[in-house]
């Protein structure tokens, strides 16, 4: 028996190519304008590392075919109530602790009331989404100053900075390709996502797989709740809002299948996320508006997906 | 007379695999003309192209005379050809009406711009009454209808068009014998209105009894071609298979075996059309399930595996009961099911995705999958089964429906099932397929498995089983012992 050729591997790769092309177009467009790169490199890192923590546990959601709209406004629960701890208690290893604990339960409440209702988890996550979303509100009203929730700056300073956002995001993506790919979850949640009903005949539990995705994700979600309250650590109810549309974004851009199945990889996120970063800063140093910038975003965007799902276009025999 | 439609020097590829080679074909009016080869051979390829689904590479087409260069499948139907294709055809969450005119509802528009679903269903009951299919209500999501009603969905859409060509691609092997017969006729109408029909299926006795010429693929290539009184069983396997075939077809012994240890117990299953239905296989055994295609013989299978919603009874295995596939798994039960493209393969999945799933446990070392465990294994499984790919990453989807069928085999082979539940096993697989499958399931009988096989096949239920039991309206009517099993006796039983 044969082995893959390079050219059907190619699709595989083309996202992370993609990531490539866009770093090396960063620093030549950075030495033709004579931008400072390293901060740029800095600024791209803050932006992506949340998007890129809290897509790369969702990748075990969408993977099972569904999806989770509420990872938004998760991350803003586990981030406000972080905060709060640590007003509370002066403890970053306390608000640490509480950021992912909140983000654990809130997965598995969600996830569980799934298994119990028989729902799918997307089902679940938009009661869950306008239920978290209300809950911030009256949080910022309980314990805030104005509209705000606020941890003081010089307090983690210490902590904002590269290298232990890096580390963070490194961890958990260890973690995360280690369960995925090396223990049974990740292929089984696979099979959920290509075929339920053949998944359920091969032994499969979906239920028990919704659950470990949910709580995997949830880590995610608290990590990145974490980070966030270390970038800015003044909330708002508007804190983390954008994450949950930033997350799909990422994972299709990461070349993913939004439906999920057997193409799905913990890559993705992490390639996707940071190739939006850089998207973004090539057009801030270019001074593209952002109307052209949307544009080409997704032009870039469509082209992507379309050389990741090259591999299937065309070649199959008909039975 | 001319042909209807010729084909001349046809190419056609699929990445590295070349599936037709310099086809020439010529379909005469008024002719039922049979293809037949292995899975693989390349009749679906030719007939798909013929019917607007796909594009040769390279050759010629021409459909009265005329150049034929169809922009679809619903092109090629609203001009003439039409094709009842192998795997599921209809759009289960739509409604029967909606399916059979799928891209034709402006035809049902109102002066106001609405469909009228009415006039829609009211059509469709007129499409369906044409080929007899009277129990099936228009409005109905197709998601509800069993295989054979969405198969006859299928026929009906393509019969109200009137085609000049049918093409029927192992349309049968989904069909139970009322619903063959009723093809048949359809058939033999066209035939006798000077049209043409082109049939597919691994039947031969069918195909023999069907059609008028019959016409052999191998490897792409058309072989040779027979008529009517040339039909010979012996030269026709030897050009599908380029050798003749070794060994035994069916079991060799003519005796029930079987050791003492019961398998797999079932005590009294009742509900989704089943009662009271109980039933021991022991190891080494080969039972048969028999009956006609809704007597509850898939039911009970799926039963069996734990994965019917049941009101009553028990199935265990090795004394510990079960209710659910994931338990009846971890126990060393395996469940082919009859609906192999939806029910046992993940088609988008590779062959080392869908044969390594069943096996997890058995690939990992210290709880850890790692991938020169899982190569290894699946390897043995491709090379035990003599799986054809060209390579294990290849998705199941681009295979043919034999080798499809060894991927599920070897799935559950792979994970060491004890106990294995085979509804229509042999199921749109070529002669030589269906040879080694065999072989293989007698193999397990004597390596001491218990074997379930459920299947409308008459003549596989006698030539394989140890033991048959009939089944009729979800109950057990006769259990006939191998030796005993007398076909006329079996189908008394049946009906």
């Amino acid at each position: 028996m044969g082995k893959q050729t390079w050219k059907e591997r190619i699709p595989a790769f083309a996202s992370v190519l993609g990531l490539l092309v866009l770093i090396a177009a960063y620093y030549i467009v950075g030495a033709v304008r004579d931008a400072n790169v390293a901060y740029g490199l800095k600024a791209i890192v803050n932006q992506s590392v949340v998007v890129a923590l809290v897509a790369t546990g969702a990748v075990f959601i969408y993977t099972l075919g569904s999806f989770d709209i509420s990872l938004g406004a998760a991350t803003g629960v586990s981030a406000l109530l972080g905060a709060m701890a640590y007003n509370a208690t002066g403890s970053l290893v306390i608000m640490f602790l509480v950021c992912v604990g909140v983000a654990v339960v809130l997965g598995f409440i969600n996830s569980s009331l799934a298994s119990v209702f028989n729902l799918p988890i997307f089902v679940t996550t938009v009661a869950m989404m306008s239920v978290l979303s209300a809950f911030m509100l009256i949080l910022i009203g309980w314990n805030g100053a104005g509209d705000t929730v606020k941890v003081k700056a010089r307090d983690v300073r210490p902590l904002d900075n590269i290298p232990f956002k890096v580390f963070i995001l490194v961890s958990y993506i260890a973690l995360c390709w280690f369960i995925f790919t090396l223990l049974p979850t990740g292929r089984e949640a696979k099979f959920i996502g290509g075929s339920p009903v053949c998944a359920r005949l091969s032994g499969i539990n979906e239920k028990k797989l919704g659950i470990i995705a949910s709580l995997i994700s949830a880590v995610g979600i608290g990590l990145g709740a974490f980070l966030t309250i270390i970038y800015a650590p003044t909330l708002t109810k508007d804190t983390a809002s954008s994450i949950g549309m930033d997350v799909i974004i990422a994972i299709v851009f990461g070349g993913m299948p939004v439906s999920g199945g057997p193409r799905s990889r913990i890559l993705s996120a992490v390639v996707g996320a940071f190739s939006m970063g850089f998207m973004t800063q090539i057009m801030s140093m270019l001074n593209l508006g952002s109307g052209y910038g949307q544009m080409i975003k997704a032009a870039i965007f469509l082209l992507v997906v379309f050389i990741a799902l090259g591999s299937q276009r065309g070649k199959l025999l008909t039975r | 007379m001319e042909p209807i439609l010729t084909v001349r020097s046809m190419d056609k590829s699929f990445g590295a695999t070349v599936a037709l080679r310099q086809v020439d074909l010529d379909v005469w009016p008024g002719e039922i003309r049979g293809l037949i080869g292995e899975n693989g051979s390349g009749k679906s390829t030719l007939t798909s192209i013929i019917a607007g689904i796909q594009k040769a590479d390279a050759g010629e087409i021409r459909f009265h005379g005329q150049p034929w260069h169809p922009a679809s499948m619903i092109d090629a139907l609203n001009h003439g050809i039409g094709m009842i294709v192998q795997e599921t055809g209809t759009i289960p969450g739509i409604t029967v009406a909606e399916n059979l005119f799928l891209g034709e509802s402006d035809r049902f528009r109102s002066s106001l711009g609405l469909v009228s679903r009415r006039a829609m269903e009211r059509e469709a009951r007129k499409a369906l009454d044409v080929i007899h299919a009277d129990h099936i209500r228009p409005g109905t999501p197709a998601a509800m209808l069993d295989l054979q009603e969405r198969k006859l969905v299928e026929v009906a859409k393509v019969m109200v068009k009137k085609p000049e060509i049918l093409v029927v691609d192992e349309t049968t092997t989904a069909l139970s014998q009322k619903g063959r017969e009723l093809l048949y006729q359809l058939m033999e109408s066209l035939k006798k209105e000077g049209k043409a029909v082109i049939f597919i299926s691994h039947d031969l006795d069918e195909i023999k009894q069907v059609c008028d010429t019959l016409t052999v693929l191998r490897d792409g290539r058309i072989i040779t071609h027979f008529s009517r009184e040339n039909y010979d069983d012996d030269a026709i396997k030897t050009s599908m298979i380029g050798r003749e075939m070794q060994g035994d077809y069916y079991r060799a012994d003519s005796e029930p075996s079987w050791q003492e240890q019961v398998l797999l117990k079932a005590d009294r299953l009742t509900g989704s059309g089943l009662h009271d239905v109980s039933l021991e296989v022991r190891a080494g055994e080969i039972l048969g399930i028999g009956g006609l295609s809704e007597c509850g013989m898939h039911t009970l299978g799926k039963a069996l595996f734990g994965s019917a919603m049941l009101t009553g009874g028990t199935v265990e295995t090795g004394g510990k009961a079960y209710s659910d596939p994931g338990h009846a798994t971890a126990l060393g039960v395996g469940y082919v099911s009859k609906e192999r493209d939806t029910e046992s393969l993940c088609q988008q999945a590779s062959i080392r995705d869908n044969i390594a799933i069943g096996g997890l446990k058995h690939i990992q070392m210290k709880k850890l999958i790692l991938k020169k465990r899982e190569t290894a294994y699946v390897q043995k499984q491709v090379d035990a089964l003599s799986i054809k790919c060209r390579h294990m990453e290849q998705p199941v989807s681009a295979m043919s429906g034999g080798n499809k069928q060894k991927v599920v085999f070897g799935k559950w082979l792979g994970a060491g099932s004890r106990v294995l539940i085979l509804d229509c096993p042999t199921r749109g697989v070529d002669i030589g397929v269906k040879q080694s499958m065999y072989q293989l399931i007698t193999k397990m009988k004597n390596e001491g498995r218990a074997v379930l096989i459920i299947s409308e096949e008459m003549a596989e239920l006698i030539g394989m089983c140890d033991r048959l039991l009939v089944m009729k309206d979800g109950a057990v009517q006769k259990e006939f012992l191998r030796g005993q099993m007398r076909e006329a006796e079996i189908i008394r039983y049946m009906i």
